[in-house]
């Protein structure tokens, strides 16, 4: 019971400190999610690939406002500022299934 | 074949490829600036050492003498003379902020060119060492002296590796003459790596502050930074030649407006300022050995900025912890630049050890494991 709680209240400490550096990171505020700033590695190439259109397309247009913007040096008014629960890890499905295959063929090779 | 001929003729596509239709993305900033501002004092140098080396005689009777004959014999000597000393100064600004941008911004994933930037690092270190050395002053003696000597603490073949370096048992006129030798060459070298940075870096494309992929919203480098690079280099060459006709001993030591002797050494023996900050690394270190590994590690460690990244976003832009890191590293820094130019007393002595400690803690341990904080806080 003890150890719920305490883990709770540690749950609820991690959350602040990770709404606190997500504010201070300020990608929201030229309109990118957090998979949008992934440095594209090899596996991020492979799971951008793998996105429906539409998810796509929006990821192309958030990064593109990005780039325009930061020529600018300008920022989006603060209501389109996307908040901290509202960020949603599209990618991390995407990236979830290529580093799963990436393991199976390493234990495939390792193995015949 | 129709099209415009910059896009078909086999040497202007080239050009064509390189400056003029080459994607660009287009948000990056005024630090992008300092590749092309690299470039042109690189030519201003090679250009002025031209002239210059047709005055110059490299001879340890003639060598000082040569120097003030053409300050004030030869039409506009004093000029070239005033432009390629501190010609370097500006080379060397320019290098650091390059290389602060490419540490700043994650360009270093871009291996090959980081690679080959940091080898032309290097090569025009060897460069500015070799040339401070031809005026033979006082500074330039000890200063040759002194660096030459730190390679006698290689074991075994030390010692005779130093005077197979020197051409004789101590820094003489043999040295004198290799050494004009070296540096008049080796700029060419810089000239030809450098064509060999830019291949690699056109082979990825430029990267951009924000360290996103910069696919979606690229420009044509003409005109857009073509112009913006002109304005870059009017600047450059405003500020060059301000110091240049105002105050052009302002980096400089008085020290070397004096003949070399070497049976008088200086009180104060250091270099320019742009190797202050290795040099306090170096004597950081009681033992000869582990000071001269320590000097050379300190420019080395460059090379294992792509390894020790362990963020899983490219530049510092979204990344305030690491910011803070970084921006303690330049302050790191400049303390030890001006720890470099002290007396190797106290409190001098401790202060340069603890810079130096931090210098490396910073950039091996520091730098990995801020990255990690970050993941956990951003992606977990």
């Amino acid at each position: 019971m003890a150890s719920r709680v305490a883990a709770k209240q540690t749950g609820g400490v991690f959350r602040m400190m990770q709404k606190w550096y997500y504010e201070r990171a300020a990608f929201n505020q030229i309109g990118l999610l957090r998979d949008d700033t992934l440095r594209e590695t090899e596996d991020v190439k492979e799971a951008v690939k793998r996105l429906p259109e539409d998810v796509y397309n929006a990821r192309a247009f958030r990064i593109k406002r990005a780039l325009d913007l930061d020529m600018k040096k300008q920022v989006l008014p603060k209501e389109q500022w996307t908040k901290f629960e509202e960020d949603i890890r599209y990618l991390q499905p995407y990236l979830d299934e290529v580093w799963r295959e990436k393991k199976e063929k390493e234990e495939w090779d390792s193995r015949y | 074949m129709s099209g415009p001929l910059r896009k078909h003729h086999p040497l202007l596509k080239v050009v064509n490829h390189s400056v003029i239709d080459l994607p660009v993305p287009s948000n990056i900033s005024v630090m992008w600036n300092f590749g092309s501002l690299l470039g042109l004092c690189l030519v201003s140098q090679i250009l002025t050492g031209l002239f210059l080396a047709m005055h110059y005689t490299a001879d340890v009777n003639l060598a000082f003498s040569s120097v003030a004959h053409i300050c004030r014999d030869v039409n506009y000597g004093w000029l070239l003379r005033n432009l390629h000393a501190n010609g370097a100064s500006f080379m060397f600004i320019c290098l650091y902020m390059h290389i602060g941008r490419g540490l700043y911004y994650g360009s270093y994933f871009y291996v090959e060119t980081w690679n080959i930037g940091v080898m032309l690092l290097v090569l025009t270190m060897a460069t500015a060492f070799l040339g401070y050395v031809l005026p033979w002053g006082q500074m330039s003696f000890w200063g040759a002296t002194v660096i030459t000597n730190l390679f006698s603490a290689i074991p075994y073949f030390g010692p005779d590796l130093v005077q197979w370096l020197w051409g004789g048992f101590s820094v003489d006129n043999a040295t004198l003459t290799r050494f004009f030798a070296f540096h008049f060459f080796l700029p060419f070298m810089i000239a030809g790596l450098s064509v060999v940075h830019l291949l690699f870096l056109h082979q990825t494309g430029a990267n951009n502050p924000t360290g996103l992929a910069g696919d979606v919203d690229k420009v044509p480098f003409h005109a857009y930074f073509s112009y913006k690079d002109v304005v870059g280099f009017v600047v450059l060459l405003a500020g060059l030649v301000f110091i240049a006709l105002f105050s052009p001993n302002l980096l400089t030591d008085p020290e070397n407006y004096i003949p070399a002797n070497p049976l008088v050494t200086p009180v104060h023996i250091q270099p320019e300022w742009y190797f202050l900050f290795a040099y306090a690394i170096l004597r950081s270190i009681p033992n000869k050995l582990g000071g001269v590994v320590a000097l050379a590690m300190s420019i080395v460690v460059l090379f294992f900025m792509p390894f020790v990244h362990s963020s899983r976003q490219t530049s510092h832009n979204f990344r305030p912890l690491a910011q803070v890191l970084f921006w303690l590293m330049v302050v790191n820094v400049l303390l030890l630049t001006w720890l470099g130019g002290q007396p190797v007393e106290y409190p001098y002595i401790f202060l340069g050890q603890a810079a130096s400690v931090i210098y490396f803690v910073n950039i091996l341990l520091f730098i990995p494991i801020v990255g990690y904080v970050e993941n956990k806080l951003l992606f977990s």
